[in-house]
């Protein structure tokens, strides 16, 4: 069974251009100019139920938009929806009761009441039975460590004690499909590995499909099995993190530094029979770069015993190189050559 | 019964929130009820210069002003769309309405109601109470019915204007001026319309009804045979209005663009 299911997905924004200068600004009050702004072009995917996906793209690609369709908040332009079974539009309020939503830059909590009030509150407009907010609630203020939270006032909550409770609000009616829109921003380390935690057992306790967009790539690597790549409107990659992995880190980079100057030409004619790329910055320090195909072990037997070697670095390309040049290369489709990479080095 | 519900447990956070601002509380109270002194006063005044109005006593103008003030303090405690444009669609606080299972207006109507509103529906009642004894005015079988019938057609008046325009901000990016005009505009339906002449009239019976919520069923408990057919007409008036603006909220909505990422 697909939780979600989006086929041919376009969403287009009218916008009103403004000309420039204050005798434009009178031309505009009588004569307006629109221009169309395609947010989302086209896209199809379906969601699996029990699967947690990235929903990934650079500021404006259009995944808030998306999100913002598929939760029914949204009318698309054209194209069709179907998330749980609902058209999210057209049947928004039995729909919403089936979803939980966080979106990360806004809060589902009242200011100004205690945020046991707020459950209390969300739990008459959800109508969630007494009993089973009980179950739900205690579960969660467990599993999140809110206890000593519940009594006060969300203004005094620090960002990521309200973002604990933010997921509490979304879970309190047990939605089988959760949104989450770029939930660890403005997190500190702790509590975005904790809300990480806590969504990966969410999904493997209750089962919950979760649709989560983010900047965060590290979030994408700790949940997500499968991640969609947007840019501009269109969906650029859709498949699991490790294949964009593969498909993209091209290789490993080695660096060395010599303890005795070792000349370039030197280097190439000793690796001459493997397709390996030197560079030499100067005698003493060099990088190679050894496409993913060649065993690494291979090119270092080759050097180790003839050159003096006083350091050796071995680098990997992470996600965060990847997506980097993705999104500037703005398609997934060819390699953007050498990466690169910087950190992740790894000390033999 | 779950909207009911909603209201009562909106109500309760509501008064947990102003009970910690209380201050803020008996300002805002206090503030209403001089702006409603004020208006009043107005009216002595005038009556200090002439005998009648219009064709309309003294007592009675009072009349028509304490019946005003009673769907006036109900819509302004329970249909509060002022700031809409700002807080819900600038802000996109409106992303946060449309993911929760109940009636998108309603819930803003919750989120805004406003209590101390209230205050002036008590004082409307006594001022009617007053003036109508002065008047000699006896209270019938119907009285209290009908008072509270039209009482609602004026309220789902007010309602179906406020939300009709109000829904107009779904649709232009720009708030509009459009709801400050017609806060003044609503002021002329406490007063007699036959004071003012035929446009206005016209204008504030079939266009924007505002004479509905004031003088036309006022006129039904001063006898005044001339209006008795208007203030029967009043709940059709209400019915068609409210519809007219729920149909347009309804419309606006799936036009909603939301705000920011």
């Amino acid at each position: 069974m697909n939780a979600i299911e989006v086929r041919d997905l376009r969403k287009t924004f009218k916008v009103q251009k403004n000309r420039e200068g204050l005798k434009g600004a009178f031309a505009d009050l009588f004569k307006r100019q629109y221009s169309e702004v395609t947010a989302v072009k086209d896209i199809s995917f379906t969601i699996p139920e029990g699967e947690i996906c990235g929903y990934i793209g650079e500021n404006g690609a259009g995944k808030s938009t998306t999100i913002k369709m598929l939760t029914g908040i949204l009318v698309p332009t054209s194209g069709i929806v179907n998330v749980g079974g609902y058209v999210p539009h057209a049947e928004r309020e039995r729909f919403v009761q089936e979803i939980g939503v966080v979106f990360g830059q806004r809060s589902q909590l009242w200011w100004d009441i205690g945020v046991i009030e707020s459950f209390q509150l969300l739990r008459k407009v959800y109508r969630v039975p007494e009993q089973d907010f009980k179950r739900r609630l205690d579960e969660l203020v467990e599993r999140l460590a809110l206890q000593d939270l519940l009594n006060r006032p969300v203004r005094k909550l620090s960002l990521g004690q309200r973002m604990r409770c933010e997921l509490v609000a979304a879970l309190l009616h047990n939605p089988a499909i959760l949104f989450l829109d770029e939930p660890t921003i403005g997190l500190d380390i702790v509590v975005k590995s904790e809300i990480r935690e806590f969504l990966r057992d969410m999904n493997r306790e209750h089962g919950t499909t979760i649709l989560l967009t983010t900047h965060d790539l590290q979030d994408i690597e700790a949940l997500c099995s499968r991640v969609i790549m947007l840019d501009d409107g269109r969906i650029i990659y859709d498949g699991g993190l490790e294949e964009l992995k593969q498909r993209w880190g091209t290789g490993v980079e080695v660096q060395f530094q010599f303890g005795t100057p070792t000349k370039l030409p030197q280097l190439q004619q000793w690796s001459a029979d493997m397709p390996v790329n030197w560079t030499a910055e100067n005698e003493l320090n060099a990088k190679v770069w050894i496409p993913r195909e060649l065993n690494v072990s291979d090119l270092l037997a080759k050097v180790v015993g003839k050159a003096d070697i006083t350091d050796i670095k071995i680098i990997e390309t992470n996600t965060d190189d990847i997506v980097r040049s993705i999104y500037q290369s703005g398609s997934a489709e060819k390699p953007a050559g050498l990466l690169q990479a910087e950190k992740e080095a790894i000390h033999v | 019964m779950y909207y009911l519900g909603l209201l009562a447990e909106y109500l309760k956070n509501y008064m947990k929130t102003r009970l910690t601002y209380r201050a803020d509380f008996w300002v805002e109270m206090i503030s209403d009820l001089l702006f409603q002194a004020v208006n009043f006063i107005f009216i002595l005044v005038i009556f200090m210069h002439t005998d009648s109005l219009g064709g309309w006593s003294q007592n009675e103008v009072i009349f028509v002003y304490g019946f005003f003030m009673v769907p006036y303090g109900i819509f302004g405690c329970f249909i509060n769309l002022w700031g809409f444009s700002e807080r819900y669609i600038v802000k996109g606080e409106m992303d946060r309405v449309l993911t929760r299972p109940a009636h998108n207006l309603f819930q803003i109507f919750l989120e805004n109601v406003d209590p101390p509103a209230l205050a002036g529906s008590a004082i409307g009642i006594v001022i009617m109470a007053i003036s109508g004894a002065n008047l000699g005015l006896s209270l019938e079988w119907w009285t209290l019915p009908a008072m509270l019938l039209l009482s609602i057609s004026a309220v789902a008046i007010y309602t179906g204007i406020y939300t009709a325009l109000t829904s107009l901000s779904f649709y232009s990016d720009a708030p509009t001026g459009i709801l400050p005009l017609m806060y003044n505009i609503q002021s002329y339906g406490r007063y007699p319309v036959t004071i003012y002449n035929r446009a206005i009239q016209v204008l504030l019976t079939w266009v924007i009804p505002f004479a509905f919520v004031g003088v036309y069923p006022a006129a039904l408990f001063l006898e005044r045979e001339e209006m008795r057919s208007m203030a029967l007409l009043t709940p059709a008036v209400g019915a068609v209005f409210l519809a007219i603006g729920l149909l347009a909220w309804n419309h606006g909505v799936k036009r909603y663009k939301g705000a920011g990422s």
